[in-house]
Formats: structure tokens, C-alpha cells, sequence
């Protein structure tokens, strides 16, 4: 396993309507592992991923210090400089979330997505990528005769590896899942485990998980949050 | 105990379920028994194609449907934007106390009597366009399609907002996390998602802007010419029915008013019905 850092928070504190869920938080992340974040609910765990894609800054009465550096092509850089464009952070740090949320439109439509945001245009290369994020997320056998049926008509397990896939179709160098198995059976957990352990290669995976066998079963490195910081 | 109470109120609501929509009924009824002298002595089609002229005896009212149709059309053209506009900040751009003021006052002025809006109009807003066009006494199809629209678009707004406000929470987290930005967001997510809604709220701001009298009787300058452009004056048909209301109760010019009646109200009818089927083909799909 390499031990390069990937991402390093230092002294992150966050509030919702004055109420502290996280207190100077520091621990740094190793790059192409999966490190699990553990803890009982309501600790901020979900909060804490979110700070890594600034995707809090749309809640009211939210509020933030600390910093948050990510290597990303290559060099560390503070998520909440004033030149880091948010969108930007977006397509490098992905994230999948607890329910699955495929968008309501066709399955070919949900993947093309980011590229249409990233203002591709080439219907192509379009194809292409599709096929490779839907390969890369193990969906591609079971979906390739159907793409343009609705996302929505999918089973759980599958809209989950869809939105996978779709976090993938940009090419992130990290991935944020927060507890993505929850709502699934045991076969689609399995699926999915096997997924992410393929991906490690490539990107580097924090993954929110209560389950303490799935985290033990993939996971590299376990930090465990507790009254609203990190204890181990 | 209970038993009886129950029978009680259910024959009490079959009874005004049953008087509001007979009500209905018979007015539409009523409508079309006034006009049927006129109408099976010209034929209703012929009086929905002909000029008003009642000195040589043509009652038409193809002037009135022509201008009622430009009229709540521009008015349209109008509010569609302005209610685009001011539902996209509500919803989605501005901070909460904000949106929430501005909805309030957007709720309030759908309340506002429609005689205001003329009164503003005629005060404001003809003199300006007098001026500015150099054309006629202001009072004309555009003037009364500006006020008009402005007189809609709450109730446009309203319906935007609330078709913005049914979105699942869960598509536009999706979007955000995917890296869209707030243009991207708007067009790729929210417009596609709230495209039915949407129409049923410009359905029936049409709907408003059709049955409406006194905008365009203040505004439209009420010749029964048929307008040939916007800065014409024109009559709409809930206009003709309030000037003519006044004429002798047996003349055929007042016969022809129940024909004006029956056009608006087939036509609020369909648009119901429109309505309706739109609903309930959003319902079908989720």
C-alpha cells in the first residue's frame, strides 16, 4: 500500500444553526485506498464528506473553519481558496450517496450527464465513455440492451452501481460514499464491495459505513468518529 | 349514532356537489336558449365569423374573438418571462427570508382588484405609450397586453414556484454533486422536471387573462374594428358583453351577447379540461 496523503483536513469545525458537529478534526487520507469512516449516527460523518466537496454550502445557516487540501492533478490544493471553482472540485471529487438518485431521464442520459455538464459535445466519445463507466461499475452486461429506458425502472442494487458509474464517467481522483449500501440486499452489498475494491487502483475511496464486516472486509484504513471528532 | 351522523353529512355534501355542478350546467344552458333566436337566424357560425355591424343588421362577433385572442396572447408573451424570472430567484437564487418576502407579495397581489390594475394602466401607462408611439390615444391591444400580463404573472409565478417546489430534493443534490452550476442546474434539471406544471400554470393564467373584463374594456380602446396592428384599439369579448349589456333586452344586438357567453365559456371549458388531462397524465407517469 503507498502511503502518500491524498487529502489533509487540519483543524475542520462545523456547525448547522450554531450547533457544533464537528470539532477540530485533523487526519489525513492515503491515496488509492479505501478508508472507512465508522461511528454511531449523528456524529457528522455525512457532514464531514461533504465538506470535501463543498457540497454543504447550499444548507442554510451552515458554517465552516479549517482547511481541506486535496492533491489533485498532482499538487495540494485548498478546496476553499478563493480560485478553486467549485463545480471544478465537483467532477474531481464524485460522491454516491446513501439512497440511490438516478436522475429521472434515460439510463444512457444519466451517465452522459457530467460529460453534458463538462460541455462535451462529441456524441462518440460520449458513447464511448458511457460504455466505460458502465463497465467499470459491472452494470454494463445488464443494462447494455436497455439504455434508454427510464434510470428509475432499475433495481436498487443497479440504480446504486448507475450512480456509481455516473460519478465515474468524469474521471475523479476521489470518491465519497456515504453508507451506499444501506438501502440494498445482500447480493447487490456484495456486487458493490467487489466494485469499489476494483476501483482502488485508480482513485482514492472514503466510504461511510456502519456495517462493521463490510468495513473490515475492505476497507485499508478505519477512522472512527465520536462525539463530533475522530478518536482513532 | 355515529351511523347517522355520517349519512347526514354525506347527503349534505351529494347535495352541494350536486346544486354547484347543475348550477354550471343550467348556465351554459341558460346561455345558449337566450342566444338561440339570433343564433338559428344568422347560424352560431356565421356569428362567430362575421364583423359587428348592427346597423346593417350583422351581429358577428369575429372582431371580439380576434381581439380577445391577440390580447391574452400578447399578455402571455408578457408574463412568461417576467413569471420565469421572478419563480427562478423565489425558488432557487435567493436567500431564504428573501424568497419567502417576495412570495408573500406575490401571494398578496393576486389579490389586488382588477379595476387597479386599469386605473394604473390608464394613468401610467397610456400617456407613455401615446407618447412613445406617436399613434392613436394609447388606448390599443398593446397597452391593455402589457397591463394584462403584468395582472397574471402572480398567478403565473405561483404555479412556477410551486412546480419548482415539487422537484425531488434528491435531483438537484445529484446535480450539485455531479459539478452542474446554478444556469446548468435550471435548464438541465429543473425546466425538463417542472415542464408539466409549468403549463398547467400557463393554462390557466390564459385562462385569467381571457375571462377578464375590465383591463381590456379600460385599456383596449373597444372599436370593433378588428385590430390590424398592435397599436389599434380593439374590443375583447367580456368588453363587448359589458357595453352591450345595456342595450334593449329583446334587440338582437343584446340576443348576440349570449353568443360571446357561450365562446368564453366553451373556452374556459376546454381549458379546464386541458388542465385537467395534463394532471392527469403527470399522475400517471410517477
Amino acid at each position: 500500500m503507498t502511503e502518500a496523503i491524498k487529502i489533509k483536513v487540519t483543524d475542520l469545525s462545523f456547525s448547522y444553526r450554531d450547533r457544533p458537529i464537528l470539532k477540530n478534526v485533523n487526519v489525513d487520507f492515503a491515496e488509492n485506498s479505501i478508508t472507512a469512516l465508522t461511528g454511531p449516527s449523528g456524529v457528522g460523518k455525512s457532514t464531514f464528506l461533504m465538506t470535501l466537496n463543498r457540497l454543504w454550502e447550499n444548507l442554510p445557516d451552515a458554517d465552516m473553519t479549517g482547511t481541506v487540501e486535496i492533491k489533485l492533478q498532482g499538487r495540494f490544493r485548498n478546496v476553499y481558496a478563493p480560485t478553486m471553482s467549485v463545480t471544478e472540485l465537483r467532477k474531481m471529487v464524485a460522491m454516491v450517496f446513501q439512497a440511490p438518485n438516478p436522475l429521472p431521464m434515460s439510463i444512457r442520459k444519466n451517465i452522459a450527464f457530467p460529460l453534458k455538464l463538462a460541455g462535451e459535445g462529441n456524441r462518440e466519445f460520449m458513447a464511448h465513455k458511457v460504455e466505460h463507466a458502465l463497465r467499470m461499475a459491472n452494470l454494463w452486461d445488464e443494462v447494455k440492451g436497455r439504455l434508454n429506458d427510464d434510470a428509475r425502472t432499475l433495481s436498487g442494487g443497479q440504480q446504486q452501481r448507475l450512480c456509481i458509474a455516473r460519478a465515474l464517467v468524469l474521471e475523479p481522483e476521489v470518491l465519497l460514499l456515504d453508507e451506499p449500501t444501506s438501502s440494498l440486499d445482500q447480493t447487490s452489498i456484495a456486487v458493490i464491495e467487489e466494485l469499489l475494491l476494483g476501483l482502488k487502483d485508480r482513485l482514492t475511496i472514503l466510504l461511510v459505513s456502519h456495517y462493521l464486516e463490510q468495513v473490515s472486509r475492505i476497507s485499508d484504513t478505519i477512522v472512527t468518529f465520536d462525539d463530533n471528532t475522530i478518536i482513532s | 349514532m355515529k351511523k347517522i351522523g355520517e349519512l347526514v353529512a354525506e347527503r349534505t355534501f351529494l347535495l352541494s356537489a350536486l346544486a354547484s355542478s347543475s348550477i354550471t350546467v343550467a348556465i351554459l344552458a341558460f346561455m345558449v336558449f337566450m342566444g338561440l333566436p339570433l343564433m338559428k337566424q344568422a347560424g352560431f357560425y356565421q356569428l362567430l365569423v362575421k364583423p359587428w355591424a348592427p346597423y346593417q343588421g350583422s351581429f358577428g362577433i369575429y372582431p371580439m374573438i380576434v381581439g380577445t385572442g391577440c390580447i391574452s396572447f400578447l399578455s402571455l408573451v408578457v408574463a412568461f418571462p417576467l413569471s420565469l424570472g421572478c419563480s427562478f430567484l423565489i425558488a432557487t437564487i435567493a436567500p431564504k427570508p428573501v424568497s419567502k418576502g417576495l412570495r408573500r407579495l406575490i401571494e398578496l397581489m393576486t389579490g389586488i382588484p382588477t379595476v387597479i390594475y386599469g386605473f394604473v394602466g390608464i394613468f401610467l401607462l397610456v400617456p407613455y405609450i401615446r407618447e412613445l408611439f406617436r399613434s392613436g390615444s394609447g388606448l390599443c391591444v398593446l397597452t391593455a397586453a402589457l397591463v394584462l400580463g403584468i395582472m397574471i404573472t402572480p398567478t403565473m409565478t405561483l404555479f412556477f414556484c410551486d412546480s419548482f417546489d415539487r422537484i425531488p430534493r434528491s435531483y438537484l443534490t445529484a446535480a450539485e454533486a455531479l459539478g452542474a452550476s446554478r444556469t446548468q442546474k435550471l435548464l438541465y434539471v429543473i425546466l425538463p422536471c417542472a415542464k408539466k406544471g409549468m403549463l398547467n400554470g400557463v393554462i390557466l393564467a390564459l385562462g385569467r387573462a381571457v375571462g377578464d373584463t375590465l383591463v381590456a374594456l379600460m385599456l383596449a380602446g373597444n372599436s370593433v374594428r378588428v385590430p390590424g396592428s398592435v397599436l389599434e384599439p380593439a374590443r375583447t369579448l367580456t368588453a363587448h358583453i359589458a357595453l352591450v349589456i345595456a342595450a334593449d333586452y329583446e334587440s338582437p344586438e343584446f340576443r348576440s351577447i349570449f353568443a360571446c357567453g357561450v365562446v368564453l365559456y366553451l373556452f374556459t371549458m376546454m381549458v379546464t379540461f386541458l388542465v385537467r388531462y395534463l394532471s392527469f397524465a403527470e399522475g400517471r407517469r410517477d
